[in-house]
């Protein structure tokens, strides 16, 4: 495997695009009036089950992808809602004239990313059959072309496509032959920016989703919560193939994949040059596979036993002169022989694939098993077997499978559609889908761009948060990372209202926004029910000294709690009303003769304590800062007098 | 000049392309502003506005430029205009299995947007089928064959005779069974007219639809044929059903009385409901189950007799809506226009307001038939419970326990057949192909609204 630590990413031509989803903050669906909401693990109010077919293309042929998908023959589970899904989610009404919230939203993104605007969406089906969305097509349209952004002072990277679509299904599990999807993110807006391959070395590529997503959270109409911004990388280097990355959900994973790819992509390169060597062509594989069910009905191997017994076979195929290169690492601790096992599960559901350049002794396969494989397969030390457990009729299909992979890997590298993995490694999803799987939408009407809405658009449009955060890091000093982690949350353009009402520290603004958020989320707050005009307004009330800073903590945990509640009530409710340092200090004089023996022992040592039982009177109602000083000068005050 | 403009498209555009000699199908590139669009002129919806070209970018998304904002144009290319074509697979008959006729009418089964025409290309011959919906091969030998293309919203009576006639000859032939597939719009009267113009029918003869356009992985086009098909070859009833999904989930179809059937829903799979019943039975996963008995059932049937078809239909005949405040000139307008019989969807029990009594009466006068159906769906009509309705039925309206659809359907048949007003009469208020309830179950009328209760 090469070393990844050595790479020229230059030399080796590396080639990165991305594409960001990022849904829309809009009142409601897409294509219907349902409510823009997610129902997280609830349990959903009705259930149903369809099955999907491939359609022919335009021009009458099928898109490769999507008989791949249909050979999976899976059924579908859909779990809905009845307030966030209606009969359009679940493919039973047409859709209704596409949501025009959105689409502003989606231009004023547009003019942004500075890409070239159409004059007209055409509504596309966007073909898929894996299920994820009940229509079997996702309702998509081009917005714009050709735009760039800068990602640092010194690089721009073009925009290739800027795409309006609605949200597919949440996959909420799988069971043999059903997959389950949830409808609830069905249908919510969300616009795909597509970048050229502009990007050459993987941290760039972090740095352009942390740049695209910067812009696109600026604009304070795009949702916040997590998942409502995901990524997705093609990757390719000279001599590779075009290889796109789903899922990847956090911005640190960018670069790791990348390389991870790189990798792979040189490793099956390195195996194609030996397969090449090796004097390999198409025709090397053509030998069919044989049942050998025969050898293992009194195995050791559990698995293979008790699949036999349940009827299943055992079909093994000689891969002739290919010993050695399927246990070639390709990845760091994945195999080229668990690539191909893994794109010919995800295709047949088949799990059992056993290699010989596998450790076979952790099969518990005896010796004499061994021999008798390679003796009915007629197998030398140069070839190299593979035994697939199964129901016959899959087993055809998944040797097909593999001996079309083997062909490919001839060639090196086939492009095709993988899934990130935690570890950083990748695999297979599916075949890469073409632009034969796009059709137009018979449902909808075209929808011109009038040049009004444009201009009107233009001039509101947001400063770009990069300038932004400049002026703010000089102006108010705040971090660079702060502001960098606000606009990611969505909460650059509150911070610029808070400054506006609030002349105070903007540190604790900083803090209320990232930390308070942070621990009232981790003590299982719903801080989502936090509104920006919450904040605005609770900072007004700091300005005006009517609350303590100590008291944003416990107004925002009971707003999270009532969201119907205004912060008046929270403030009665909680009692909390700004003190006066004279009334302060009474409570304080009123305690002291409690502590006067611990103040006689620990002398201003006792401050802790003393703070602690008069925090736990006044917390909210005024400064901590007050009350310290304020504790600090009736100690002194007492010490003097037990002095005298 | 070129030759072969982009069709649909308006003076402007139309122009534009004159201008710079652009024809259909053209790989263009466009200059607009900072930005190069390059794609294919495709034709356009003729209903949209004028001013832009529409184009196919390389990634397959189509999308509309206005013709007046770009600043300049030229061909780079030329294409073949964008074809269509189905593969077919040839299956050989076998003799083991059953043999179904479908007959198309003009819905469409397996079928694909055509640029060209701006319409859909349909597969329909036995090869086109196999290769959109395989399973078919496994069901039985399927012969095809098309008797007319009409929209669903533009059938007539003599569409329905024409129909008729075809499944009355295959009756009598040794096929097992026909499936009609037809445009959902009018599915229902057609089930109707069929149920009653063939008589002594020995084999199923079962319609069928697609709800969800079936160029949608999710359609239910194949999956209803599949259904159709399988009744149509194994089901043991000889009479005009209509097979559709029986809810919203791909698991199930209903099989649904002719006469009884309703579509109840736009554009919902399950749109079909028996009205008053439950359905006939249902298919899953090609079992049969029959919920009811009183079916005419094929095994009983006797072969000897010929199955026969009507020779005649009026299709002077109206549906009448009736509402308030409806004036009476509807009604004259049709005494007037000549028409032989109206079937009025009435409030409640079978009532029309008092003001248009008087023209009722010149229409029965003048040997017009006026039948008196239910705009409420459900229920009977009782038209010895008000005055109102006793007056019509004295004014010599004819009540008609059934839906709206088959009453029309039923006078249409029955005034092709027969002139007499009595025989008219008798024919009506009888029972003939299922049409009319001999009680309600409670569970005919089950309107859960979403509830469980």
């Amino acid at each position: 495997m090469p070393n990844a630590s050595e790479y020229d990413y230059k030399k080796l031509g590396l080639k990165c695009g991305i594409e960001i989803h990022q849904q829309l903050d809009t009142q409601t669906k897409l294509f219907c009036a349902c409510n823009n909401t997610l129902r997280g693990q609830n349990p959903p109010d009705y259930t149903l089950i369809r099955t999907f077919r491939p359609v022919l293309g335009e021009e009458g042929s099928f898109d490769p992808a999507m008989l791949v998908e249909f050979k999976k023959n899976n059924l579908v589970l859909y779990e809905g809602f009845t307030d966030c899904t209606c009969t359009y989610d679940i493919d039973e009404t047409p859709p209704f004239p596409c949501n025009t919230e959105a689409i502003d939203i989606a231009l004023e993104i547009g003019l942004l990313l500075n890409v070239s605007l159409v004059d007209e969406l055409h509504v596309c089906r966007k073909n898929y059959v894996d299920g994820s969305v009940p229509a079997g097509f996702q309702r998509t349209a081009i917005v714009g072309i050709n735009g760039d952004i800068p990602i640092s002072e010194h690089k721009n990277i073009g925009i290739e496509l800027l795409c309006l679509e609605e949200d597919s299904c949440r996959r909420s599990g799988e069971k043999e032959n059903m997959i389950q999807f949830r409808l609830d993110r069905l249908g919510i807006p969300l616009v795909e920016v597509t970048t050229a391959p502009d990007i050459n070395e993987p941290e760039e590529a972090r740095l352009a989703a942390l740049r695209i997503g910067i812009l696109l959270r600026s604009t304070g109409k795009v949702k916040k919560i997590l998942g409502a911004i995901r990524q997705d990388l093609n990757v390719s280097i000279k001599g590779g193939a075009r290889i796109e990355i789903k899922g990847v959900q956090k911005l640190d994973w960018i670069p790791i994949l990348i390389r991870n790819e790189v990798t792979r992509q040189l490793a099956l390169l390195d195996i194609r040059n030996e397969m090449l060597k090796r004097k390999l062509t198409p025709t090397s594989f053509t030998d069919n596979p044989l049942d050998i069910t025969e050898i293992f009905q009194e195995t050791k191997c559990k698995f293979v036993r008790n699949g036999v017994k349940k009827g299943k076979l055992v079909w093994g195929w000689r891969v002739p002169n290919m010993h050695a290169l399927w246990g070639e690492e390709i990845q760091e601790g994945r195999r080229f022989g668990t690539e191909i096992a893994s794109k010919m599960g995800s295709i047949t559901g088949l799990k059992g694939l056993i290699h010989s350049d596998e450790v076979l002794s952790k099969y518990q396969f005896s010796e004499s098993e061994i021999l008798d494989i390679k003796k009915s397969l007629k197998c030398d030390e140069k070839d190299l077997f593979v035994l697939i457990l199964g129901k016959p009729d899959r087993l055809f299909q998944a040797f097909e499978i593999v001996r079309d992979r083997l062909i490919k890997a001839l060639e090196g590298v086939p492009e095709e559609t993988r899934k990130a993995l935690e570890d950083g490694n990748t695999e297979f999803l599916r075949e890469l889908h073409g632009a034969k799987r796009l059709y137009p939408d018979t449902d909808s009407r075209e929808i011109p761009i009038s040049s009004e809405k444009l201009k009107q658009i233009q001039a509101n449009l947001p400063r770009y948060p990069w300038e932004v955060m400049k002026e703010f890091e000089k102006r108010y000093k705040i971090p660079h990372e702060s502001l960098e982690q606000l606009t990611l949350d969505g909460n650059l353009q509150l911070l610029e209202e808070i400054l506006k009402v609030y002349s105070g520290k903007p540190t604790i603004i900083v803090s209320t926004l990232l930390e308070t958020i942070k621990t009232l989320r981790r003590d299982g707050k719903e801080v989502e029910n936090l509104k920006d005009s919450h904040f605005v307004r609770i900072f007004e009330l700091l300005e005006k000294k009517l609350i303590a800073k100590e008291a944003i903590e416990e107004i925002l945990a009971y707003l999270c709690d009532q969201p119907q509640s205004t912060i008046k009530d929270a403030m009665q409710t909680m009692d909390i009303t700004s003190m006066s340092i004279e009334e302060l200090r009474k409570i304080v004089q009123s305690l002291m003769p409690s502590f006067v023996s611990l103040i006689r022992e620990r002398q201003m040592g006792a401050m802790g304590p003393i703070m602690g039982e008069v925090m736990k009177e006044v917390r909210g109602k005024i400064d901590g800062k007050i009350v310290s000083q304020v504790v600090k000068s009736e100690m002194t005050n007492l010490l003097k007098k037990e002095e005298e | 000049m070129p030759s072969n403009l982009p069709k649909g498209y308006k003076h402007i555009s139309k122009k534009f392309f004159k201008e710079h000699d652009i024809e259909a199908w053209d790989k263009v590139e466009i200059k607009k502003g900072n930005s190069i669009f390059q794609g294919i002129i495709l034709p356009r919806n003729q209903f949209a506005e004028d001013g832009y070209i529409e184009i196919k970018l390389k990634n397959g998304y189509n999308i509309g430029i206005k013709v007046q904002d770009l600043d300049t144009v030229r061909v780079v290319g030329k294409n073949p205009p964008m074809k269509v074509e189905f593969k077919g697979v040839s299956v050989p008959k076998d003799r083991a299995k059953p043999n179904v006729t479908l007959l198309g009418t003009g819905g469409t089964i397996a079928s694909r947007l055509d640029y060209v025409t701006g319409g859909v290309i349909p597969a329909f011959q036995p090869h086109e089928l196999y290769a959109a919906v395989p399973e078919l091969a496994d069901i039985c030998n399927l012969d095809t064959k098309i008797v007319f293309k009409i929209f669903s919203e533009d059938m007539e009576p003599k569409n329905w005779l024409r129909l008729a006639k075809e499944v009355a000859s295959l009756s009598n032939k040794e096929i097992d069974g026909v499936v009609i597939g037809h445009g959902t719009d009018t599915i229902g009267y057609s089930t109707a007219a069929l149920s009653f113009l063939v008589k002594n029918l020995k084999i199923p003869v079962v319609f069928v639809g697609s709800q969800r356009s079936s160029d949608r992985p999710s359609s239910d086009a194949a999956m209803n044929l599949i259904h159709a098909t399988q009744l149509a070859a194994n089901g043991d009833i000889a009479e005009v059903v209509l097979c559709m999904l029986g809810s919203s989930s791909h698991t199930f179809g209903y099989i649904h009385r002719g006469t009884r059937v309703r579509k109840m829903h736009s554009s919902a799979r399950d749109a079909f409901k028996t009205i008053g019943d439950i359905p006939l039975g249902k298919i899953d996963h090609g079992e049969i189950t029959w919920f009811k008995n009183n079916l005419v059932r094929k095994s009983e049937v006797n072969s000897d007799v010929d199955t026969v078809c009507s020779t005649k239909i009026e299709s002077k005949c109206a549906l009448v809506h009736i509402y308030p405040g409806m004036s009476a000139e509807i009604i004259d307008f049709y005494i007037d226009k000549g028409y032989k019989g109206m079937v009025f969807a009435g409030t409640g029990l079978g009532h029309a307001p008092n003001h248009t009594f008087k023209a009722i009466d010149r229409a029965t006068s003048e040997d017009v038939t006026v039948v008196m159906a239910l705009q409420t769906l459900w229920g009977f009509t009782g038209m010895d419970v008000y005055s109102n309705g006793r007056k019509l039925k004295d004014l010599g309206v004819i009540p008609a326990d059934m839906i709206p659809e088959t009453a029309f359907a039923k006078l249409c048949w029955i005034l092709g057949e027969c002139e007499s007003k009595d025989e008219i009469r008798t024919l009506m208020i009888t029972n003939i192909a299922g049409e009319i309830l001999p009680r309600e179950e409670i569970r005919g009328y089950r309107i859960l609204q979403g509830r469980t209760e």
